[in-house]
């Protein structure tokens, strides 16, 4: 517990772990730190990236949102069923849109009604994919009808790096300048450390929640807009299991689920520790059973070490 | 003499490089009551934890009946009789009363050869120990239904069905009114009278000149005075404790101001504030006095409207009563501050929108704010990068006074200011009001200590059942007797 404090008075305590985790796995296997293989960790942890920024202002303003996983699938499928119709801007859009409305439904459930987040974002999980599965009817949509910029996207590269990986870089420093020098970021940390004490300070607080939660569903939307060109096409399917993978990246990355504390900066670490993990078994050949156990290991172990730091 | 029931010596401990406690005698006899006094890090909460196993000192022991013991944990201190009732009560609020007793060791009885609680024992047994504190609940009723004053009794109640050789009491009476203080008092009378040892912590000063046998007075972590009843009235403690001389606030009476803040929605009860003056609140716990200082903050979900130096104003929540320059502190530092961010977030906060240039914040403009006010307000440690979690409570009262300060209010609405702060940072918060208003501001402030809104007030407003029963003017002298049937008290 001790060593764990300290690494967090530096504030760069997943930074050391993300760098421990890649000397072991490339002391173990040669082929981790290939430039194949690195420019394969950014792209896979690029989309993921995205909803963690994203899961960071829910989480920092005290909540938690179990609804991006469905809203990478619905804004992917809603962005492909767009763009075949209106071309690729009305697409791109839709997509976002159809985010932003699933984190104002959520947001306005959540901070005006005063109902549980857990509960709230379990109910629209299942909602927004039962909402996919009927406006797809079950089957992707897209494929070759897309416009061929938007297939490029997801596989072309600006100075050598993928578009992809350009999304999550600009919008973790834009973003953080928001968290930090604004007013409005300032007043998400203090809603999210004590929401009494921040309405008695004259917070909006409603408003200062329910925005967070338009952010993570707006970046979720702009998720599954990525993932949809990756794919060449919208997958009813896709995005399952990403909630988990975002809030388990975003406490790794030392936000506190009670509230108040994280940086955008340290949730992106958090997810390059999910990916590589997720690599490094892969390089292993470990069993992909064992790669779930062990993922699951790391959330729980995150979720402890959460509990010791407010302990502490 | 007996030999003490508990006692320290030579005990010293340090807490990274701060020494809380340096070499420290301290020992309580049965059947006495000794209290311990001291401004905030002075000490006391160290030297009571080391009594109660939360902490091991560096040096020195602790003996128990004579015996030396080497407490591993609040259990062992727990084993050898020493029980502490802390500021906040550790009862379980959804379960009983009777449950709440007996939780750990409850009657049984055998069911076909299976332990099964005894629940008519259970109650029976939790009224009679309630019985000896003169209090006599429906033990079936959840503990989260009682008052304060009462879930004391329940926790003094449950320390007692325990041995219980040595009781700590942290402030017991810091939120008590004072028919609760005198009920509190003869319980413990009687517990003496037992034989039971008391270690008696308080900021209250009064009361430890009425109740204590012996006052030890902690200054710096270290002993700064020990005396017998009799020979310490408050202003040596005062002086003993801060190490110099005590000071009266002079009361200011000046000419009536321009009326700042009026309450036109609720035409009867209006309540109008001046600049220049201080307003009281007077009234019991659950009189509604809390309740209209928070409606003026528009706290409550109506939308009131006020007159704000003369101009009409909607106010339908916080936010709107912040831009129209009004300033709350509420009556629990933890809904003044978000202690998990620091003095200057926290100092801030209010202001957020004022110093925005352009988006962004001015952070040189903000750090020269927060750096005068601290250096105005005397907030410890002048380092605006703590958290305000790591401030002593006096110190994260001024934090809270700052936030409004920063603001620049022209009304501050104060709930309970001073409530579990020790003399000198009341003092100082008493003169920061008093300066204040001098500026213009206009101030209402409730307490639930009526000698300091007589102290410190130009006029008292009386609150029973949620209605204002008297007005009272310093001119004509507060006329304690008047007040105490104007409160219902």
């Amino acid at each position: 517990m001790r060593p764990l404090k300290r690494l967090n008075l530096f504030g760069q305590g997943p930074l050391i772990a993300l760098l421990a985790l890649c000397f072991i796995i490339s002391l173990l296997t040669g082929r981790f730190l290939s430039p194949l293989n690195l420019t394969n960790i950014l792209v896979q942890s690029s989309i993921m990236a995205v909803i963690a920024i994203g899961m960071t202002f829910v989480i920092i303003g005290g909540g938690f949102d179990l609804s991006v996983g469905s809203t990478v699938a619905l804004a992917g499928c809603v962005a492909a069923m767009a763009m075949v119709q209106f071309g690729l801007v009305a697409g791109v859009l839709a997509g976002i849109g159809a985010g932003v409305a699933v984190g104002l439904v959520n947001g306005v459930i959540v901070a005006s009604l005063g109902i549980n987040p857990f509960i709230t974002t379990l109910g629209t999980m299942v909602l927004v994919r039962g909402i996919v599965f009927l406006i797809t009817g079950g089957a992707p949509v897209g494929d070759e009808r897309l416009p061929a910029i938007f297939l490029a996207f997801g596989t072309a590269r600006f100075l050598g790096i993928h578009y992809l990986v350009w999304v999550p870089a600009v919008l973790l420093i834009v973003l953080s300048w928001v968290m930090a020098a604004t007013p409005y970021g300032r007043r998400i940390y203090a809603t999210g450390g004590s929401r009494e004490a921040a309405y008695l300070s004259g917070v909006p607080v409603e408003r200062v929640i329910a925005s967070t939660y338009m952010w993570c569903g707006g970046l979720a939307g702009l998720a599954g807009v990525m993932l949809a060109a990756r794919l060449q096409s919208g997958q009813p399917t896709a995005g399952e299991f990403y909630e988990l993978t975002a809030i388990a990246a975003v406490v790794l990355g030392g936000a506190s689920l009670h509230g108040g504390e994280g940086t955008l900066y340290n949730s992106i670490i958090g997810v390059f520790i999910m990916v590589v993990l997720g690599n490094g078994l892969n390089l292993l050949n470990v069993d992909s059973y064992w790669q779930r156990v062990a993922i699951g290991v790391v959330i729980v172990a995150a979720a402890a070490a959460d509990r010791l730091r407010s302990r502490s | 003499m007996n030999a003490p029931a508990a006692s320290a010596r030579g005990v010293s401990k340090h807490f990274g490089a701060t020494q809380a406690l340096d070499n420290v005698d301290f020992d309580v006899l049965p059947g006495e009551v000794h209290a311990l006094v001291g401004e905030n890090g002075a000490g006391k909460s160290t030297l009571v934890r080391i009594l109660a196993g939360v902490h091991r000192p560096d040096r020195g022991d602790i003996a128990v009946a004579g015996e030396v013991c080497a407490f591993n944990g609040p259990r062992d201190a727990i084993a050898a009789g020493i029980i502490t009732i802390p500021q906040e009560l550790r009862l379980v609020p959804g379960l009983s009363i009777a449950e709440n007793l007996t939780l750990g060791d409850p009657p049984l009885r055998r069911v076909l050869g299976l332990a099964m609680i005894d629940r008519a024992r259970m109650r029976r047994e939790a009224g009679e120990q309630l019985a000896q504190l003169d209090f006599t609940p429906d033990t079936r009723l959840r503990v989260d239904r009682l008052s304060f004053a009462e879930r004391q009794l329940v926790a003094i109640a449950k320390a007692l069905r325990r041995r219980c050789r040595v009781l700590i009491l942290d402030e017991p009476t810091a939120a008590l009114e004072t028919r609760e203080v005198e009920r509190l008092f003869a319980v413990l009378a009687r517990m003496k009278s037992r034989g039971t040892a008391i270690v008696y912590v308080s900021h209250r000063l009064d009361e430890v000149v009425a109740l204590a046998d012996r006052c030890t007075v902690l200054r710096d972590g270290k002993v700064a005075a020990t005396s017998r009843r009799g020979a310490f009235k408050v202003a040596d403690l005062v002086e003993a404790m801060t190490g110099r001389a005590a000071s009266k606030v002079d009361a200011v009476v000046s000419a009536p101001g321009a009326v700042v803040l009026e309450d036109v929605t609720q035409r009867p009860d209006a309540i109008r504030l001046r600049a220049h003056e201080v307003t009281g609140l007077a009234g019991l716990l659950g009189s509604g006095a809390s309740a209209v200082l928070r409606r003026l903050f528009g706290i409550g979900g109506e939308t009131i409207e006020l007159r704000r130096d003369g101009a009409l104003t909607r106010i339908a929540g916080p936010a709107a009563a912040v831009r129209a320059g009004i300033g709350f502190v509420p009556d629990e530092r933890r809904l003044g501050l978000v202690m998990n961010m620091s003095v200057r977030d926290n100092i801030l906060l209010p202001s957020l929108d004022r110093l925005a240039r352009g988006g962004r914040l001015d952070r040189a403009a903000g750090d020269r704010l927060v750096g005068e006010l601290i250096g105005l307000l005397d907030i410890r440690p002048r380092a605006m990068h703590a958290r305000a979690s790591a401030l002593s409570g006096g110190n994260q009262q001024k934090v809270i006074l700052a936030k409004w300060l920063a603001r620049e209010v022209g009304v501050l609405l104060l709930d309970e200011p001073t409530q579990g702060i020790d003399v000198a940072a009341k003092a100082q918060i008493h003169a920061l009001i008093g300066d204040f208003s001098k500026r213009g501001g206009g101030v209402l402030v409730r307490s639930s200590d009526l000698a300091e809104l007589a102290l410190i007030c130009d006029g008292i407003l009386a609150v029973h059942k949620g209605r204002i029963t008297d007005r009272l003017q310093r001119s004509d002298g507060f006329d304690e007797k008047r007040l105490h049937a104007a409160i219902g008290g």
